[in-house]
């Protein structure tokens, strides 16, 4: 039972961003709630879902963010608050979607959480996806801490309910993924009614279809609703201003930004010359607001995230404004006073405030800075980023590297979205050579499988996840099949949404509650449009090559290649050896010719290591996990397994 | 002989597309693979000196020390190597028949040497689909089932390095000329490895002219014919400009110009038709389609000849010397053709810094070589 999901009023805990964020949905009455899992968005649907056993409401992991949207718009059109949530690249995914829900209006409160990832900590892009707002015509607010994480989500129900349109919140993973003190609010009991009425006319928005036709009229009404939206942007408590009267500087900023400017001033003891406007408000921005602050001062540095979003509207504001407060001095990304790329931190901002006040500051002696940096060199260990001890994706491209090396064609392999993305580094041998969005890999590796007629004949293969398969692989494959591509996908079922903590998806038993489910089945699909399809366990590395290079040579074509292996993380899984795994070090040949430390230098599963003075392999009992897969790549019969009893 | 490591093995020969996929380097280590006759190195190994490198016959390769292992004394030159006889040869009646490429002197050779316990393994090529593929044969009765030549270059050396591994001291090998030099690169133990013991009892060489390159060959015989009918093949002494491909119902005729585009570059710097290095060495002979010609180069290889003659495993008979006249010009010509081609592309006794040689022979006999009329020096 979760706290989060009991009343507890008045109460105060130590919650992350995301669970502040299902805290206020949860204290809005949400009624349903549908998202795909994405680093740092996914622990919202997750908190959701578990307090879906305690409370009257419904969660899905749905199979793509496009349709986590409209399974959210649907509860709406009937009636209900409803919430979907994604990272920035899902709202992409449903941008399409997105543009004709802004169109037709909604009806229950409607709210979209988006999670950017600034700096790309656990993403294939730094993509910003606050201009969708702009693009689509609808309001944007962003927290700046755990608090406003909360109760910003409950005034986005109301303000959505209010004016009958989508309201986008965004999180970043510094506020998604850190932890403040949250004091709880009512949870209400939720007596609501599905209903959708469709009976009116076009245009009544409350009985009529839902449908952003006519269009022009459709898109006054919504133009009208963002003028309602900025009425209450106007005084809206999540738009705080703090600092002198006059400042010499004025800080224009939201999210987690606020934070590391907050901690710039502090640090610098420029209170009293620096002004902060942290706006919770970021589209459209309200006039008569920024017309205050703005006139206060002559210098505006916007410090925030990713694209200059909100320094372009502030600057087009103060552009109109200019009649009325003058000519404002800008700093910020576009001329280059904070970095254009990249996460910002309290010392670059620091930075900035103190070159735009030429203030003499220095964050750490350059001695200790040129000592930590040599230190750092040569005291830390490498690390780089690699699979897991006992990866099946390991032993997956291992398989797949040494077929494509042995068939000698310069064949190569279109990548996807997941763990397995890691595979263009060394621990997949650098099997990947393209890295796209969700489904891409395929998609791109139906199109080179046409390329035959312009003299391509190197083997086209693309990998994806169970998960990715479901969520964006299934379009490219149909379109493969349909245009005869002639080209290899490999499913890498490793049964679950491993890289983002197992959620479910539609090829499980399970639903996002932990409840039974429906499975579909992969091979069944793929078989029943047309594609040759084999399924291999990837620890049997003989069995996958042989048949791998099978389908690589023989058939032409669509053919799907299922490597299924339970990820070596997932519970079912953890904390369980298949084998013993010991090392003969009397046959161990080590550096010498024959082996050349086949096994630490190129295999480099992390349960393994090199004993640098015995000058053989050794296994790391702590951490290997027993699935005796380097048993089978040791030349000499070195590495022994014993079935564990 | 100068030992290198495998990213000059990668230079040298795969770059310079001189692999001839004999096998040498294959088994020895995870490293190297072969697939449907093509070589290729899976993963990249820093090691300065390996025995890929010192067992390629396409790098390196100082035919003085051969010879001086082998034979005790230097390289001459002489168009068919070293030798006490030249015989024509058949299986006898010991033998029971097999799908031989001509008289069936090897599958005879090799037979009688596992049944007298001479050896304990046989290294041969045997065929899957089209593909041939390496064989390690411990049976005397399952010889036969890789009789035939392929005409395809094949990773036979991959089953010697995988019989010494598996522990085979006692192994006979049948292999074209760079299969016969490459393992005998290996039994002058170049990585002076200590207590080295030569695993090969028997070499028993193949004559060639050249090989073609299987993955160009397969397409242009499934093109030609049904591939799953194919019994055999055959190539006809000059001035025949066919390949035969014998179906079982049929002898299907391919023209020698759409094979030629297929033989590997590595042929053309091959000096040794008769493969020199061999205990005896076996080809056909022009105009008696079920003999063969048998070079008995070593004491041992004529123990056998002689002990397989006794046991009714092979007959022999005199070759006429027109046979012989024909034998030597045509080997005469390939080194030729061979250190003309190697020297051009700066491959023969490489001096310049960072550069490797595939072959080193004295100048002296380098100049001998290429200033000889071959009539001339097959008619002394």
């Amino acid at each position: 039972m979760s706290y989060l999901a009991d009343d507890r009023k008045n109460e105060t805990y130590l919650l992350m961003g995301n669970e502040a964020i299902a805290r206020g949905a949860l204290e809005a009455g949400v009624s349903v709630a549908a998202g795909y899992p994405g680093t740092p968005s996914s622990e919202i649907i997750e908190t959701l879902a578990e307090a879906s056993n305690q409370r009257k409401l419904y969660v899905e992991w749905s199979v793509n963010e496009k349709v986590a949207m409209e399974v959210a718009a649907a509860a709406s059109f009937a009636g209900l608050r409803s919430l979907c949530v994604m990272k920035q690249n899902g709202v992409n995914v449903g941008s399409d979607f997105l543009l004709h829900l802004a169109g037709s209006g909604t009806r229950g409160g409607l709210v979209l959480v988006h999670c950017d990832d600034p700096g790309a900590l656990s993403s294939a892009n730094e993509g910003e996806s606050r201009h969708f707002a702009r693009l689509v015509e609808i309001p944007l607010l962003e927290p700046g801490d755990f608090q406003e994480a909360k109760d910003m989500i409950k005034w986005a129900f109301a303000l959505s309910e209010e004016i009958k349109s989508l309201v986008m919140v965004r999180s970043v993973t510094r506020l998604s993924h850190a932890s403040g003190n949250v004091t709880f609010g009512q949870l209400p009991e939720n007596d609501s009614k599905a209903y959708f009425r469709h009976g009116g006319t076009f245009l009544d928005p409350l009985e009529g279809p839902l449908i952003s036709l006519p269009v022009a009229y459709k898109h006054g009404q919504q133009q009208e609703k963002l003028r309602q939206a900025v009425d209450r942007f106007e005084d809206s408590s999540f738009n705080i201003y703090s600092g002198p009267e006059f400042p010499e500087l004025l800080i224009v900023t939201s999210s987690a930004c606020h934070l590391y400017s907050k901690e710039a001033i502090n640090l610098l003891g420029v209170e009293d010359r620096v002004g902060l406007l942290k706006l919770g408000t970021t589209w459209p921005l309200p006039p008569k607001l920024m017309r205050k602050q703005m006139g206060r001062s002559d210098k505006i540095l916007v410090v925030e995230e990713v694209i200059p979003f909100l320094e372009e509207n502030v600057k087009i504001l103060v552009a109109e404004l200019a009649p009325e407060i003058g000519i404002k001095t800008f700093f910020g990304k576009k001329e280059g006073t904070l970095p254009k790329v990249g996460e910002l931190n309290p010392d670059l901002v620091l930075d900035a405030v103190s070159k735009i006040l030429q203030i003499d500051y220095e964050p750490a002696p350059q001695a200790y800075i040129k000592r930590a940096g040599e230190l750092a060199a040569v005291a830390a260990p490498g690390r780089d980023l690699i699979f897991c001890p006992g990866c099946p994706h390991r032993a997956s491209f291992w398989s797949i590297h040494n077929i494509l090396q042995m068939d000698g064609r310069d064949g190569f392999v279109c990548g996807d979205i997941g763990c397995y993305s890691l595979a263009m580094l060394p621990t997949g041998f650098g099997t990947l050579k393209t890295l796209h969005a969700m489904g891409s890999g395929t998609g791109l590796a139906s199109g080179f499988g046409k390329l035959g007629r312009f003299g391509m004949d190197q083997p086209v293969l693309a990998v994806c996840g169970d998960s990715t398969f479901f969520h964006a692989v299934l379009p490219a494959l149909v379109n493969a099949v349909h245009h005869k591509s002639n080209i290899t996908l490999v499913v890498l079922d490793n049964s679950g949404t491993a890289m983002t903590g197992f959620q479910s998806h539609p090829g499980l038993p399970v639903d996002a509650a932990g409840k039974e489910a429906p499975s579909i089945d992969i091979s069944g699909v793929c078989e029943s449009i047309g594609a040759t399809v084999k399924v291999c366990d990837p620890f049997k590395l003989e069995d996958t090559q042989s048949t791998l290079l099978n389908l690589l040579e023989k058939e032409t074509g669509v053919k799907v290649l299922i490597l299924r292996q339970i990820c070596a993380l997932s519970p079912e899984k953890k904390s369980k050896k298949m084998y013993d795994m010991k090392i003969d070090e009397t046959t161990c040949l080590g550096e010498n010719c024959g082996c050349n430390r086949l096994c630490t230098r190129i295999f480099k599963c992390p349960g393994l290591i090199w004993g640098k003075e015995e000058k053989v392999a050794k296994i790391d009992d702590v951490i290997c996990t027993g699935c005796g897969v380097c048993a089978s790549i040791c030349p000499s019969g070195a590495i022994i397994k014993k079935e564990v009893a | 002989m100068h030992v290198f490591g495998s990213s000059e093995l990668l230079e040298d020969v795969h770059q310079k597309d001189l692999c001839i996929g004999c096998g040498g380097c294959v088994n020895l280590c995870p490293y190297f693979k072969n697939h449907r006759g093509k070589t290729t190195m899976l993963f990249p190994c820093t090691l300065a000196e390996g025995r890929c490198n010192a067992y390629c016959p396409k790098v390196e390769v100082n035919l003085d020390e051969l010879s001086l292992s082998l034979w005790n004394k230097p390289y001459d030159g002489s168009p068919l190597g070293v030798y006490k006889e030249i015989l024509a040869a058949r299986s006898g009646k010991k033998m029971a028949g097999g799908a031989y490429q001509a008289g069936g002197t090897v599958s005879a050779l090799i037979t009688f040497a596992l049944k007298t316990k001479r050896i304990d393994v046989a290294v041969l090529t045997d065929r899957k689909e089209l593909v041939p593929v390496p064989k390690l044969v411990t049976q005397p009765e399952d010889v036969v089932k890789c009789a035939g030549s392929k005409f395809m270059a094949s990773p036979t050396l991959a089953a010697l390095n995988q019989g010494v591994k598996e522990g085979y001291g006692r192994i006979g090998v049948v292999g074209t000329p760079c299969q016969v030099m490459s393992a005998t690169q290996m039994r002058c133990n170049p990585l002076n490895t200590e207590d080295f013991h030569d695993p090969v009892e028997l070499m028993v060489g193949l004559f060639c002219t050249w090989a073609v390159d299987t993955r160009g060959l397969i397409p242009l015989l499934s093109e030609c014919v049904d591939s799953a009918c194919i019994m055999g093949m055959d190539m006809p002494p000059p001035p025949s400009e066919i390949m035969i491909i014998n179906t079982g119902e049929s002898n299907v005729e391919i023209p020698l110009d759409r094979i030629r585009p297929l033989i590997p570059k590595a042929c053309s710097i091959c000096p040794d038709m008769t493969s020199e290095w061999a205990d005896v060495s076996v080809g056909v002979v022009e105009g008696k389609s079920d003999w063969n010609t048998l070079i008995v180069r070593t004491d041992k290889g004529a123990d056998l000849v002689n002990a397989a003659r006794k046991a009714g495993y092979l007959v022999t008979d005199k070759m006429p010397e027109e046979n012989l006249q024909h034998l030597c010009v045509a080997a005469a010509g390939k080194k030729k053709r061979a250190l003309s081609a190697a020297k051009e592309k700066g491959l023969l006794n490489t001096q310049q810094e960072g550069q490797r040689a595939a072959l080193r022979i004295r100048e002296d006999v380098v100049e001998k070589i290429l200033a000889e009329d071959v009539e001339e020096v097959c008619r002394t």
